[in-house]
């Protein structure tokens, strides 16, 4: 297999899941790459999270009471999923369909939303709109239960048309008037959630989606165009046949899973970078009958996927994820898991708990002087620390290539396992220069696992190493 | 033909406890203890988030509420932890010997710490993990047997070990497997009256019950939700009529069999307010406007997630789901002719 095969299924793994350890990049490599793309495209052919084992030993994660014990529950089935892009697609999803805990009357509502986000979420558009609109967690989040009939709440009605399905607009034009804000928040009334029980003395219980006909608003509407007598289900039906939707869920697949595009605002009068790349996901839309894991195998086994190596910035998860995963830790639960999860939340992603409806700006706006340091200390203190099972995977990987390396056998087979990682020439030139300063590089010598945990932490605190 | 009624009869008789960080309440309740008196120690297994929560809650069995003992860790970061003597991280289990002295299972420091009634710290075995003799992989449930020996279900090395109560080591049996004698992750452990040991074979979906040297007596049940079937027992309690009661965890019910293993019953819950809770709710009247409010109310009367079963002399079976912070209590009945009013 060619440094090739394992550079593009290292691109795919980054993407497609939280990147792998080299072990594993080999393996997937050697079956090929459009088999791993069709194995991750099928997640129901691996095995599922063990959860019997996980809420044995994390009994909050048995109870999703709590927020701390959400996010832990989700970064350990990142690190750890046989079904790497389920969870991928489920932070996508978070990320777009937002709700978050800070209004939020149950945390374990949260956690049923990742669940259809798992399952529903790589199949139909359709289907998973109608799922959204009776889920509880967005019920509440975005106040259709306190919309009723003659008194219209527009929140949901508006961001399910701004935020979650049409955008703006696009090309220039809106993709909706006002009034059909409104309308949309008409046809929805009447679609709330029950009562819940209350947190003392034993705990909250999850509350049920309901429709109240009586609260329902069963007039004629004219929604984007067309006119009857709607209700919810009937606006999701002539939401998912919009051209607007199909350019809307494109251009976030290729903003998540390709390269980063400007922020969601900007789309109206900003066309996409690569409209070529756009209109393919447009069409196997509406081929598909708006499939979603029909849009990402063109995406993979795209061209222009495949050519966009290293042209996102890691998310703080994909960072704290792909950085565990990497050194083999927390490969079963035990405590100290909460501190890294607080690492992506002080990397500027609170999991569950976006800053607004909007979600998170994603590429370059990660970064900033704050995020920065945490980001480099975080990971560099994960790859310099040579207990980590996955750092001695790579030190004894070294070693085997002979009693004395080069700087550059060092450099490239660092890079190589921290998932073929491509440096610009002059980043590559100070680490050559780093490494040859120790002078000879000696494999059995008491010293060879430091100089490789140092360069590791080396190559992590490089702008390259913020990309994807 | 006479139409056979069990011998058998249980029903439920209250609930305690109500969630709570501090005082009266628990924090993921995992185990109990019956002491002398109606004294009763609940071991929280609290969260990593709030050390303060992991304790062992003393009260008695009329919920009155005695005292706390024990703390979870502070630690310092993933791979640091203060081990403080008396701290715990993961407690599972907590078993009493003759003297009431307490002994705690701690399954992420696989260390066994011990506590006088009063909650003074007395002492803990060394830390000992591995897999040889002696040593420790998580160890879970634990009981004590009459001449003051310690059995330990010592889950990840799938087998239970035997200590005198001075943390020596003495006797082993058990392997991983699925074959008689075999465990796969054991979790709960009873001794009934004969000295006969029974183990909650969590991932094999049964129960084994064993002779005190270890020798394999009988099995029962099997994956499923059936009666009779289990989905990850957590729990097994022997009372003084050799009835078996087991929690049977993720089917959220505590099943009931004879001595010979046969089903006889089973119970889904049936909670009602417990004193604590009352107190609270008294104490925050609009809440009783919420319930009033609350769709689905009945469902706090069901079991979720009972992580394990104790039975004590007086017929009480205590039945602990740490993620309703709670312990529902069932009372076993005679059913048979008590005799006319006099």
């Amino acid at each position: 297999m060619s440094e090739q095969d394992i550079s593009q299924i290292a691109h795919l793994m980054r993407r497609a899941g939280f990147g792998a350890p080299l072990e594993e990049l080999q393996a997937r490599a050697a079956k090929g790459y459009d088999a791993t793309v069709d194995e991750l495209l099928d997640p129901e052919s691996q095995p599922p999270m063990e959860r019997d084992m996980m809420m044995r030993y994390k009994v909050d994660w048995f109870s999703q009471a709590g927020l701390e014990g959400q996010q832990e529950e989700w970064t350990f089935r990142m690190i750890n999923s046989k079904r790497p892009l389920q969870e991928k697609i489920a932070l996508f999803w978070h990320c777009v369909l937002v709700t978050g805990h800070a209004k939020c009357e149950y945390p374990k509502q949260q956690a049923m939303e990742l669940d259809m986000f798992r399952t529903v979420g790589m199949g139909s558009f359709h289907e998973l709109l109608k799922g959204l609109s009776k889920d509880p967690a967005m019920v509440f989040y975005l106040d259709n239960c306190m919309s009723h009939k003659g008194a219209i709440n527009e929140n949901w009605g508006r961001e399910l048309l701004e935020l979650f399905s049409l955008g703006v607009g696009m090309d220039g034009d809106f993709n909706y008037s006002e009034d059909d804000v409104k309308e949309a928040a008409r046809a929805f009334t009447g679609w709330t959630v029950t009562n819940s029980v209350p947190r003392y003395p034993y705990g909250k219980y999850d509350a049920k989606f309901m429709f109240d006909p009586r609260d329902h608003d069963a007039e004629e509407k004219t929604f984007l165009g067309e006119t009857g007598n709607f209700n919810g289900e009937d606006i999701v039906d002539i939401i998912v046949k919009q051209p607007a939707t199909a350019r809307f869920v494109a251009r976030h697949l290729y903003n998540f899973f390709v390269a980063d595009d400007v922020q969601v605002p900007a789309w109206k009068d900003t066309p996409p970078q690569d409209i070529e790349a756009i209109k393919m996901l447009e069409e196997e839309y509406f081929r598909s009958n708006y499939n979603i894991t029909a849009m990402l195998q063109v995406l993979f086994k795209s061209d222009f996927f495949k050519n966009s190596t290293f042209s996102k910035v890691k998310s703080p998860a994909e960072t704290v994820i792909g950085t565990l995963k990497l050194v083999g830790d927390f490969k079963f639960p035990r405590p100290g898991l909460d501190l890294m999860t607080m690492n992506i939340r002080y990397m500027g992603q609170d999991l569950l708990n976006p800053p607004t409806v909007e979600g998170w700006h994603t590429g370059r706006e990660w970064i900033d002087s704050g995020t920065l340091v945490e980001r480099i200390n975080f990971t560099a203190d994960q790859v310099g620390n040579i207990n980590h099972s996955g750092v001695k995977n790579i030190i004894n990987r070294l070693s085997s290539v002979g009693p004395v390396l080069t700087a550059e056998q060092l450099v490239e087979g660092c890079l190589e396992n921290l998932g073929a990682y491509q440096l610009a020439d002059e980043t590559r030139k100070q680490l050559l220069e780093m490494a040859e300063s120790d002078g000879e590089i000696r494999t059995d010598s008491e010293g060879f696992p430091l100089q490789v945990g140092t360069m590791l932490q080396s190559i992590v605190a490089t702008t390259e190493y913020l990309f994807a | 033909m006479t139409t056979e009624i069990s011998h058998i009869s249980v029903q439920y008789s209250k609930t305690i406890g109500r969630g709570e960080q501090f005082g009266p309440g628990f924090t993921y309740p995992i185990n109990v203890a019956r002491g002398k008196e109606g004294i009763m120690y609940v071991l929280c297994r609290g969260t990593e988030f709030r050390p303060e929560g992991v304790r062992v809650v003393v009260c008695t069995t009329d919920e009155e509420y005695i005292s706390v003992f024990a703390r979870g860790i502070d630690y310092q970061g993933p791979h640091a932890h203060n081990m403080d003597d008396g701290a715990l991280v993961w407690p599972t289990s907590i078993a009493l010997d003759s003297q009431e002295n307490l002994f705690i299972s701690d399954e992420w420091l696989n260390r066994i710490s011990s506590f006088s009634k009063d909650g003074d710290f007395l002492g803990k075995w060394e830390e000992r993990t591995g897999s040889g003799d002696g040593e420790l992989d998580r160890p879970s449930g634990m009981a004590f047997d009459a001449d003051d020996n310690l059995y330990i279900v010592d889950s990840g090395n799938h087998r239970v070990q035997k200590f005198n109560k001075d943390g020596k080591y003495l006797a082993q049996f058990g392997t991983y497997g699925s074959g008689d004698g075999q465990f796969d992750m054991p979790w709960g452990i009873t001794i009934d009256e004969a000295g006969d040991i029974y183990i909650a074979d969590w991932r094999n979906d049964r129960i084994q019950k064993f002779k005190p040297d270890g020798k394999f007596l009988m099995k029962f049940g099997n994956s499923g939700s059936g009666e009779g079937e289990f989905d990850r027992p957590t729990g097994v309690a022997v009372d003084q009529d050799g009835v078996i009661y087991v929690s049977d965890w993720l089917n959220n019910r505590l099943q009931i069999f004879d001595e010979t293993g046969k089903f006889i019953d089973l119970k889904t819950g049936e909670a009602g307010l417990s004193k604590w809770g009352k107190a609270k709710l008294d104490a925050n009247p609009e809440m009783y406007g919420e319930r009033d409010r609350a769709q689905g109310l009945e469902r706090e009367k069901d079991f979720w997630g009972p992580t394990g079963v104790t039975v004590d002399d007086e017929g009480n079976i205590f039945v602990p789901e740490s993620a309703r912070n709670r312990i529902q209590v069932y009372k076993s009945q005679s059913p048979t002719f008590a005799g006319p009013r006099l």
